[in-house]
């Protein structure tokens, strides 16, 4: 891809299961050139995840593929004080260095922020830890669940009047790498302005809380915890997930007006119930919501979720199934976006990936997840110039593993 | 803004409730210098989401538009009427960025799809945030953060260890729609700063329920690899690996490797039942969770949040707290990032709000500014830069124009 976003913009990612890879993918996406540095002495979860297909021995199982597609992989041993020495050379030739490693890795490798200063001034380095790189918690021990449950997302999603539970998905590292990719692009472009880098540093949970402000406002504003609603909203009706034809087929419906109330009614053929006093305005509705949704689902169950969505969608009214992953992918409307790619992994196989959320002119189309230290002679031969036999001898060391 | 990084630049945001604002209120927190139009009549209908303060729904009450507009200026406009227009075209020719939610097929008939507005300033970045983008069968379909959510697979698959006779569920509040526009604002910025070495615009086209699939990473694995479809019914694989409830609260026990729970076992005191062969690993603790469980809990429940998740994470052990927003609020770590902020708002006074998750370390923060209250910058807009006296201000408000 000859134009692309970030294209010229090297990054050198020391990042490992979800937040840091992701970044990396999204930032290969557009068009910069993401170097993973690997070991065979810790090898990211990812590639040893418990879903892959062929050879176990093969490392590239099934989430790496999809997390880390389109970026380059070498191996680096920075155990070893020669890898250290290496790394600081690729800092040398790079604009970024981005991480999810726990804040003490870095510094324990002889590489924080200052460190890679020193080797390159105005170098940017991005970090995506769980509580941010300072503090009290910094160093505390946790995965996406830990970090949705510190941001305040569980205990207010369940079910009404149910217990806090988790997220299923785990949004927290995603979360995490589009705050990273914001706060890396912001440093650039400071970088080419002033000439000066810095540590961008995204603390995760913090990142949760951002994105739930109605849980921080209800209490500052009137001293209230929200509690889990399940689909429910704080005025409309109806406003859930209503059973159709087929085992586990739901559509979601929710109408905001009176005018939407109106046409629902009518798709749904006036039925007699539909004009009591109960349901004739919002308030109404929404104080008889329960016994509005089980009438609602007596309609529903008659259709299936497609034909449900397709006739109130027409009259205006937000309606959708709730799909699985697998209607998402076969969905019509998804395979024309082409939000979906199917990549051929030269180890794995057949792997459907998702593209990031975005269309324009300029994404960068890219390859398959890399296999570990696939790229070891691109980086060291030709962006370090090293001889073939100083590979051997760091191959021989293990300082190449 | 937070931090001024991006000096000088201006954004046009036509947006509405979440997705597009959350995406300028990303750039307006970096220094740039965001525009938000509102239609004249009431605003942007985040202005009628609860919370409101004190529980008064009411223009300037709405905690979640407070959030979102902060840093920016704003402006009321009709852009149906034809001084409307020409004033919006006014606006898209100074400005650097222009980000929009409508339905596409109410910005065609506006004429500012980007066909048009290139034509007006091709240097611009048009950003088009929508719930199925702006392209496929279900581009002008009404989208919502409910039925997004669930078009997007993640209601589907919400929580595990669920019941699929009962329906699945969303998220809390908005997140997925501020997700959509967080993700707006990483590619916006990627375009912008492209456009600083190569001069030209760019049309980005986002979908909310793209956005949403970012978070299929796990079901997207295991259907391609395995055909398998993840449902919440699913049990979780290891154990422990939920929240559970304790004397004051809730906790989160998610251990992934054996030492973990070993260690847990030691802050529990080492009761006898841990040495039973069904709990020997986190797969067989999985396998017999529903036996396991109960005896967990005759611990939890005689100690606080407070004392398992210090006394565990002391110990290495990845335990979290389940916070509420009480507890957010006076959490000591967020306390030592200062990630709560106080902003003075002319009519909500004083209040704490969320700040940004990040830091830069060269880069001094400063204080954000309030949101705008409806039309407050109608004059510094409309008289100061764009020539109009008070008077035309009293009439264009009369005709509706603005």
């Amino acid at each position: 891809m000859d134009a692309s976003f970030l294209k010229g913009i090297r990054v050198i990612a020391l990042t490992w299961v979800w937040a840091g890879p992701w970044m990396g993918a999204v930032l290969a996406d557009m068009g910069a050139e993401v170097i993973k540095i690997e070991t065979n002495q810790r090898i990211d979860a990812q590639r040893i995840g418990k879903t892959y297909k062929g050879d176990r021995r093969d490392l590239n199982r099934a989430q790496f593929n999809i997390t880390n597609r389109g970026i380059k992989s070498c191996t680096l041993n920075l155990k070893h004080s020669e890898g250290v020495e290496i790394f600081k050379q690729l800092v040398k030739v790079s604009d970024v260095v981005i991480t999810n490693f726990a804040p003490r890795v870095l510094p324990n490798l002889g590489l924080d922020y200052t460190a890679l200063t020193e080797v390159k001034p105005n170098i940017i380095l991005v970090s995506l830890p769980a509580f941010g790189s300072t503090g009290p918690d910094k160093d505390y021990v946790s995965y996406a669940h830990t970090i949705e449950a510190a941001g305040g997302f569980n205990a207010s999603f369940g079910y009404p009047g149910g217990e806090p539970i988790l997220s299923g998905t785990y949004p927290a590292d995603p979360i995490g790498s589009m705050y990273g990719v914001v706060g890396m692009i912001g440093a650039l472009y400071y970088r080419d302005e002033t000439g000066k880098g810095q540590h961008v540093d995204i603390a995760q949970n913090e990142g949760v809380t951002a994105l739930v402000p109605e849980i921080t406002m209800e209490y500052v504003m009137n001293g209230r915890i929200r509690r889990p609603m399940g689909n429910r909203d704080e005025i409309k009706a109806p406003h859930g997930c209503y059973p159709c034809k087929g085992e586990d087929k739901w559509v979601a419906i929710a109408v905001a007006t009176d005018t939407e109330w109106k046409s629902l009614c009518r798709v749904m053929g006036n039925p007699d119930w539909s004009i009591d006093d109960k349901f004739l305005d919002q308030f109404s509705r929404w104080q008889n919501q329960d016994e509005l949704n089980r009438l609602i689902s007596g309609w529903t169950k008659n259709f299936t979720h497609y034909e449900v969505m397709h006739m109130l969608q027409r009259v205006g009214v937000s309606a959708g199934p709730s799909f699985n992953v697998e209607e998402v992918i076969n969905d019509p409307h998804i395979k024309k976006r082409g939000a979906f790619i199917e990549q051929k992994h030269p180890i794995a196989g057949k792997t459907t990936v998702y593209r990031s959320p975005w269309k324009s002119a300029l994404t960068a189309s890219n390859p398959p997840a890399p296999c570990i230290g696939e790229h070891n002679d691109y980086i060291f031969k030709e962006l370090l110039g090293m001889t073939d036999s100083k590979i051997v001898e760091l191959i021989d060391q293990e300082v190449i593993y | 803004m937070f931090y001024k990084i991006l000096k000088g630049i201006k954004v046009l945001e036509f947006g509405n409730l979440v997705s597009a604002p959350f995406c300028s209120k990303i750039l307006a927190d970096l220094g740039a210098e965001v525009i938000k139009i509102e239609k004249p009549c009431c605003g942007d209908d985040a202005r009628r989401q609860a919370p409101f303060l004190e529980d008064v729904p009411s223009t300037e009450h709405s905690g979640l538009f407070l959030y979102l507009n902060m840093n920016k200026l704003g402006i009321t406009l009709n852009p149906e009427t034809t001084t409307g227009k020409k004033i919006f075209r006014n606006l898209l020719n100074e400005a650097d960025i222009f980000v929009e939610n409508n339905f596409p097929k109410r910005m065609k008939q506006l004429e500012f799809t980007y066909k048009y507005i290139r034509q007006i300033n091709p240097r611009i970045i048009m950003t088009s945030i929508t719930p199925f983008g702006q392209t496929g069968p279900y581009k002008n379909y009404k989208g919502c953060e409910l039925v997004n959510t669930h078009m997007g697979g993640v209601g589907y698959i919400s929580t595990r260890d669920g019941d699929a006779s009962i329906e699945p569920i969303k998220y809390p509040a908005h997140i997925l729609s501020f997700q959509a526009g967080l993700s707006a604002a990483a590619v916006t910025l990627g375009a912008f700063y492209h456009r600083k070495l190569s001069g030209s615009g760019a049309n980005l086209d986002l979908s909310e329920q793209e956005s949403i699939i970012q978070n299929l990473n796990s079901a997207t694995a295991i259907w391609s690899y395995v055909n398998q479809i993840v449902s919440r019914e699913d049990v979780m694989e290891l154990a422990p690996a939920h929240i559970l409830p304790c004397k004051d609260g809730y906790i989160c026990l998610t251990f992934r490797e054996e030492h973990q729970w070993q260690r847990f076992i030691e802050v529990m005191g080492h009761p006898d039942w841990t040495d039973n062969e069904l709990f020997k690993d986190m797969w067989t603790r999985a396998q017999y969770w529903d036996a396991l469980k109960p005896l967990i809990l005759q611990w939890t429940m005689e100690h606080t949040v407070e004392e398992i998740y210090r006394s565990s994470q002391e110990r290495g052990i990845p335990v979290g707290a389940v916070r509420n927003a009480e507890q957010v609020l006076n959490d000591k770590q967020l306390e030592s990032k200062e990630f709560f902020i106080e902003i003075e708002h002319q009519v909500a006074g004083k209040l704490q709000y969320p700040g940004v998750p990040y830091t830069f370390s060269e880069i001094q923060r400063v204080n954000p500014l309030p949101a705008p209250l409806l039309g407050q910058h109608n004059e510094e807009i409309y008289c100061k830069r764009m020539g109009y006296t008070k008077r035309d201000l009293t009439k264009l408000k009369e005709a509706g124009v603005i």
